[in-house]
């Protein structure tokens, strides 16, 4: 996940690049460390510095870092004879090498040999189980044959072992969301809770699969899972505040008669309400009526 | 045309069109869904027009509150210039996926509440992409209706009960691909991220 900053610090250099500002390299290393997906990019001004025999030369050891860059962004970007082209160059260069027999697999994903990839993959696994990459790539070919309860089964045994890869977790919860099963999604998400809870995008994601799932309890855990993310946000959670709207009034209707549970909720609907109408004046002014109407028809008073 | 059957027909016009297959291509790696907004024809009892589409999410598209403002906003919107939700656009995360899923059943089906004949118009990848070989003139969409015993079902002649109201859409559509139109949409997803992003695309093809 990318923070605000560091995504405008990409976009700015990109743009740079875009426009023939020069920074290509320094691009292409932040893409890498943020770990985000421009392949279109990364391909143009990655093949056009590994095509310049001087500026390719200049890079040192890094020139085969770049190769390999190029060539998954080649294979995102279903330009397979470049990546075919990278991988061969790799391969003469490291002729033993596990890291480029991987991306002779990666790229038999992108032709969809499946059975081939999926053949690679065993064997690499064989050699060595402990291969965190590989056993994604696995899944990630379940995933794209469209064999979801494979690769549910497949992220859920790796995550027997891997309990700690957090987007592994996070994975396995939108694959369950895909399917609408909710209640897998919400035990992955309390898996992540327990392991990071401070990390308000767990607490808003746990509230918005509670408030899916619906019930009264159920949505008292969402209002408070809302709460959470508002607070560890500081209130600037726009999809939390929304959350609690929706979580108020949907309470209110099944709660009739209940009056404690009226005068807590409305409060909480109130201040969410104050806090989205300012947010809106400020940013979104035109909208501000909408908004006003559709808080009404909440039932939320503000 | 005219052939003597009330089977409800939709009619989609450009603009509507446009934006949600733009709406798949920005986020090509993910399933994506929208909304179409429209009224019920004055003239033709079994027609439907479809005028407008507001893109909605391009992840998780499964839960339920951010589907819920979305729609309460869009309806307040639309509202008052007399449109209302006629139908929902879906496109799947993978090229050779052709089902129509639980989850875009249960959006449909929520639709379909309040606008019975509403339609579901699921993006056809195949057709998308032969789009750019041929001259087909038929919107690279299937659509599925509702049948008597509440079961969505696939429209077999689809190319004649969803009809492009402008018959060169298709044209207009593979123009905007070249020009990379789809990097300026705007979504449901990316208006909670920055509110001052706007649903409604007013500038998008200015």
């Amino acid at each position: 996940m990318v923070t605000k900053t560091e995504g405008t610090q990409l976009d700015d250099l990109e743009n740079q690049v875009d426009n023939g500002g020069g920074g290509a390299w320094e691009y292409l290393c932040l893409v890498r460390k943020l770990k985000v997906r421009r392949s279109e990019k990364v391909l143009k001004h990655g093949l056009a510095l590994l095509n310049d025999p001087k500026k390719r030369s200049s890079l040192g050891h890094d020139e085969w870092t770049l190769y390999e860059q190029v060539a998954v962004a080649a294979m995102d970007s279903q330009s397979l004879d470049v990546a075919k082209d990278c991988v061969k160059v790799l391969r003469k260069q490291f002729p033993e090498s596990k890291r480029v027999g991987k991306l002779e697999g990666l790229l038999l994903e992108a032709k969809g040999s499946w059975a081939e990839a999926e053949k690679a993959y065993s064997s690499f696994l064989e050699e060595n189980p402990f291969d965190q990459v590989v056993h994604k790539r696995r899944i990630a070919v379940a995933k794209a044959m469209g064999n979801m309860s494979t690769a549910i089964e497949l992220l859920s045994k790796y995550l027997d072992t891997f309990m700690a890869d957090h987007d592994a977790w996070r994975e396995l919860a939108e694959i369950y969301i895909t399917l609408q099963m909710y209640k897998q999604a919400a035990f992955c998400y309390e898996e992540l809770l327990l392991s990071q809870p401070t990390n308000a995008l767990y607490h808003l994601a746990y509230a918005d699969v509670l408030y899916t799932i619906g019930g009264l309890e159920n949505l008292q855990s969402a209002r408070k899972y809302y709460s959470s993310t508002i607070s560890l946000t500081g209130g600037k959670n726009r999809r939390a505040l929304f959350g609690l709207c929706l979580c108020s009034s949907a309470i209110a209707q099944l709660s009739k008669g209940r009056n404690k549970e009226d005068k807590d909720g409305s409060e909480l609907q109130s201040l969410a309400a104050a806090a989205l109408q300012k947010d809106y004046k400020e940013r979104a002014p035109e909208k501000l009526p909408l908004l006003t109407a559709a808080l009404k028809s909440l039932k939320v008073s503000s | 045309m005219g052939n003597g059957d009330d089977q409800p027909r939709y009619e989609i016009s450009q603009v509507a069109y446009i934006k949600l297959v733009l709406h798949a291509l920005k986020h090509r790696t993910s399933a994506v869904n929208g909304v179409l907004l429209g009224r019920p024809s004055s003239s033709d009892g079994s027609l439907t027009e479809i005028s407008d589409a507001v893109p909605l999410f391009h992840s998780n598209l499964g839960l339920l509150p951010n589907l819920e403002i979305s729609l309460i906003l869009i309806e307040e919107h639309y509202g008052g210039k007399g449109l209302s939700v006629v139908g929902y656009f879906h496109a799947n995360e993978r090229y050779d996926d052709s089902e129509l899923s639980g989850v875009a059943r249960n959006i449909g089906d929520h639709i379909y509440r309040d606008f019975p004949n509403a339609p579901i118009l699921l993006l056809d990848n195949k057709k998308f992409e032969a789009l750019e070989k041929g001259k087909d003139r038929s919107p690279v969409m299937q659509l599925y209706t509702r049948n008597a015993s509440k079961n969505w079902k696939l429209s077999p002649d689809g190319g004649s009960r969803l009809i492009l109201k402008e018959p060169s859409a298709n044209v207009v559509l593979m123009d905007y691909i070249s020009s990379e139109k789809w990097r300026d949409i705007v979504d449901f997803d990316d208006h909670l991220d920055d509110i001052s992003k706007d649903w409604v695309n007013p500038d998008l093809f200015k």
